[in-house]
């Protein structure tokens, strides 16, 4: 019996059961060590088999919920769209439904001509201005929506018409009598609709209204009876938004507006459901009574009670009371709250080219001096076209493609740490505010805190320009909202050098000689190109030499050389910055000065070679 | 007149000799299995009534296979002889093999040890065509457990 007995004890409880068979068979183990003189029969067909069953079945139903629950934890595993969506929305990503695609089409109007001196022109009193939203319609029946304004008028800074025109009809003297004008512009496809919402006197905080449409791809517009405007933020925490206005200086044309940051106690996050695919507006909690005092933190009431004693222990502190936003924004009542957004899309958005050929609605404005008849004739003419297909619609993203953007999203953040943080923010600039090209970073060394930001941008014709003063201001007002307090970031133009390479190569005297030099000098632009050029990369010769040497029909590089060009060659322009590359060349790569970057500007007139 | 003289039961106890005998009759019987329907045991059993004979727990077990219908039992959905969808065709001919095959198809899965013998029935339909009673008589034996000339009369109802 006392072996027996150290022989029950001895026996392991493994838990590692975890389907029905597994649970079983440990009952059934168990049963038979502990419980053999008061039954035996644990079959299928028996009663205690039966019993057996019923508890590995619940067994079986814990575990499985037990993985269940544990995989919903984790984003890869979880399948339950409520948990995903819980998981989307806390890492921060902005769900949506089919996405619109967009296109750019042309518009064309036919304008009577008048004579100005001695040439015709197209008459500036009849110059239309196609306003924003314009609907047009592809022949599928999708529709577009201009956004922004077109204006036929618009002069550039040598009083020349911004839109193209060719002569329309001619007189039987073979003068003009009118001209056809055509300017480009950028549509969205989708609908936009405007829902209003009454607002009761006491509503609860932070409450959210539904937008009736699935499928929503922006909001527009959110403005109360009293003409408040709300902005979207991302969350209601964020108490500043940018906003945008005209950029007058004489820069406009590369960088058409600035922008600015402006305090948003009226605003309002977006909230996506996946699964229904709409689209809620929340809004805050807090009285718009008090939201001077929201933007305006009063010291005092971070001060330290000391009453009474002289000694203090360390505290902790909550940076966000400085804010003093507990409100996250104001809690609109008693008013009426109008919603314009824009909602639709899907695969088939993408409709193909030379299909938006209707004007669904017109939304068109003339000069004060045009007649009724001529605004009738011109608004008559109006046509549109599409060279190119519209691209970007999507259908709805699956539960999986959601799922994936977990993790980059968790990556992401609001704030300039590292040096990619500041390299992905300068890419991030809207366009609208000017674009930088390429980007360098380098440390101050005259201030360990202070990192030196090179930027460059491109011209209309591709060549590589140091950046407007606007372009560096809207960078600024746009990095400041995400840059440390204690970091400084000095925004400089990067050097642009611009070079040639010459070279002799000797050609297999079988080969066609001119053939291989084409070839060579075609590759020799395609590696060279200021596409494959970041600021402050060196150009590696032996790149160059691998280039050519690996030309079919090249027998050996006699010579090669790599030439700064600056200011002005065989009436060429090019960069005023010049190096001395002979000196700049070590160890097989030429670098530049700090903070620049190479352009071959001529890849036609730039590279040189001769074949021996 | 004589005090009547009053005993507890308890008092008596039992001889020694008749306890041991049953605890040696226990020991070489000792239970095998649930029966059914379940009872409350008696002092012998325990919480519930046992089998402690391997020829009834056998044939209580074989009953049981028989009554149960797919999906009835838990974790096991093709448990059982699955009769009650034959109920009211029963005693046609084809019926009848029908049952035969579904019985020995299931002892075969769930009892291989057992070997069916015969089988005969009688199926009683009222006249109302809602109600039907079914009494079978099943022989069988057991080879392993030398067990011979097994018999079990089942009786089932089913409403319609």
């Amino acid at each position: 019996m006392a072996g027996d007995q150290q022989f029950r004890n001895a026996r392991n409880r493994t838990y590692l059961a975890r389907d029905f068979d597994a649970f079983r068979a440990d009952l059934l183990r168990y049963s038979r060590t502990y419980f053999g003189d008061k039954i035996q029969d644990f079959s299928e067909a028996s009663v205690g088999g039966l019993f057996l069953d019923m508890a590995a079945t619940v067994a079986d139903s814990m575990s499985f919920y037990m993985d269940h629950q544990f995989k919903e934890l984790g984003w890869s595993t979880a399948i339950e769209i409520e948990n995903i969506s819980r998981m989307l929305q806390e890492a921060g990503v902005k769900t949506s439904g089919a996405s619109p695609s967009s296109v750019t089409v042309t518009i064309y109007v036919e304008v009577p001509a008048k004579l100005v001196g001695e040439n015709y022109v197209p008459d500036p009193d009849t110059l239309p201005r196609v306003l924003q939203n314009t609907i047009l319609a592809s022949s599928s029946g999708i529709s577009f929506t201009t956004t922004e304004e077109v204006n036929f008028a618009e002069i550039d800074r040598l009083g020349n018409l911004r839109a193209t025109y060719v002569v329309g009809d001619v007189n039987a003297s073979n003068n003009p009598t009118s001209f056809i004008l055509k300017r480009d512009v950028v549509c969205t496809s989708g609908n936009i609709t405007t829902e209003t919402f009454t607002i009761g006197s006491s509503p609860a905080p932070f409450f959210t209204l539904t937008l009736g449409n699935s499928d929503v791809s922006e909001i527009l517009n959110v403005v109360d009876a009293e003409g408040n405007q709300y902005y979207e933020v991302q969350t209601l925490s964020q108490d500043t938004v940018f906003k945008t206005f005209p950029n007058l200086s004489s820069d406009s044309e590369e960088v058409p507006r600035s922008i600015e940051v402006i305090s948003a106690p009226r605003r309002f996050a977006t909230i996506s459901a996946p699964a229904t695919r709409t689209t809620s507006l929340q809004f805050g909690g807090g009285s718009a009574l008090t939201t001077e005092d929201d933007a305006i933190p009063d010291p005092e009431t971070l001060a330290i009670p000391l009453y009474g004693t002289t000694t203090l222990s360390r505290f902790s502190l909550d940076p966000n009371s400085l804010l003093q936003t507990k409100t996250l924004g104001v809690l609109p009542s008693s008013t009426t709250l109008s919603v314009t957004y824009r909602h639709g899309g899907g695969l088939n958005h993408n409709v193909a080219s030379r299909t938006i050929r209707a004007v669904q609605l017109l939304r068109i404005q003339f000069p004060d001096a045009t007649t009724s008849s001529v605004a009738a004739l011109v608004r008559s003419s109006i046509d549109v076209k599409n060279d190119l297909p519209a691209r970007g619609g999507d259908n709805a993203p699956s539960l999986e493609q959601l799922r994936s953007q977990i993790p980059s999203a968790r990556n992401r953040q609001d704030r300039i740490v590292t040096r990619e943080d500041l390299i992905a923010r300068v890419y991030t600039l809207p366009s609208k505010l000017g674009r930088v090209y390429r980007t360098g970073i380098r440390p101050n060394p005259n201030n360990p805190l202070s990192s030196l930001l090179y930027i460059c941008t491109k011209d209309n014709n591709g060549y590589l320009i140091t950046a407007t003063d606007t372009l560096k201001k809207n960078l600024r007002t746009y990095l400041n909202e995400f840059r440390l307090v204690s970091d400084a970031i000095d925004i400089l133009d990067a050097k642009i050098i611009n070079f040639r390479v010459r070279f002799s190569i000797i050609v297999n005297p079988n080969a066609n000689k001119p053939l291989v030099l084409q070839n060579v000098i075609n590759d020799l632009a395609n590696i060279l190109k200021v596409d494959n050029f970041q600021i402050d990369q060196p150009i590696l010769i032996s790149d160059i030499q691998s280039a050519i040497i690996n030309n079919t029909g090249v027998l050996s590089l006699v010579d090669l050389k790599i030439e700064n060009v600056s200011v002005t060659a065989q009436g060429r322009s090019y960069s005023v910055n010049s190096m001395n590359v002979n000196q700049s060349t070590v160890r097989g790569a030429v670098y530049g000065p700090p903070g620049s970057i190479f352009e071959l500007k001529y890849p036609s007139y730039d590279i040189i070679g001769s074949a021996l | 007149m004589a005090e009547a003289k009053s005993y507890s039961f308890k008092s008596v106890g039992e001889k020694s000799t008749d306890y041991s005998a049953r605890q040696q009759a226990r020991i070489a019987s000792p239970p095998i299995g649930i029966k059914t329907p379940i009872e409350i045991g008696t002092t012998d059993d325990g919480l519930l009534k046992m089998h402690r004979s391997i020829a009834d727990q056998i044939k209580d077990n074989l009953r049981n296979l028989i009554l149960t219908n797919r999906n009835e039992r838990l974790a096991f959905p093709d448990f059982g002889a699955d009769l009650a969808p034959l109920a009211f065709e029963l005693g046609a001919e084809d019926a009848d093999e029908e049952a035969m095959r579904r019985i020995k198809a299931a002892a075969e899965k769930y009892m291989p040890f057992i070997s069916l013998e015969d089988f005969s029935l009688v199926n009683e339909i009222s006249d109302t065509n809602s109600t039907a009673l079914i009494k079978m008589l099943i022989t069988y034996s057991v080879p392993t457990a030398n067990i011979t000339n097994q018999s079990l009369s089942l009786t089932m109802r089913f409403g319609g």
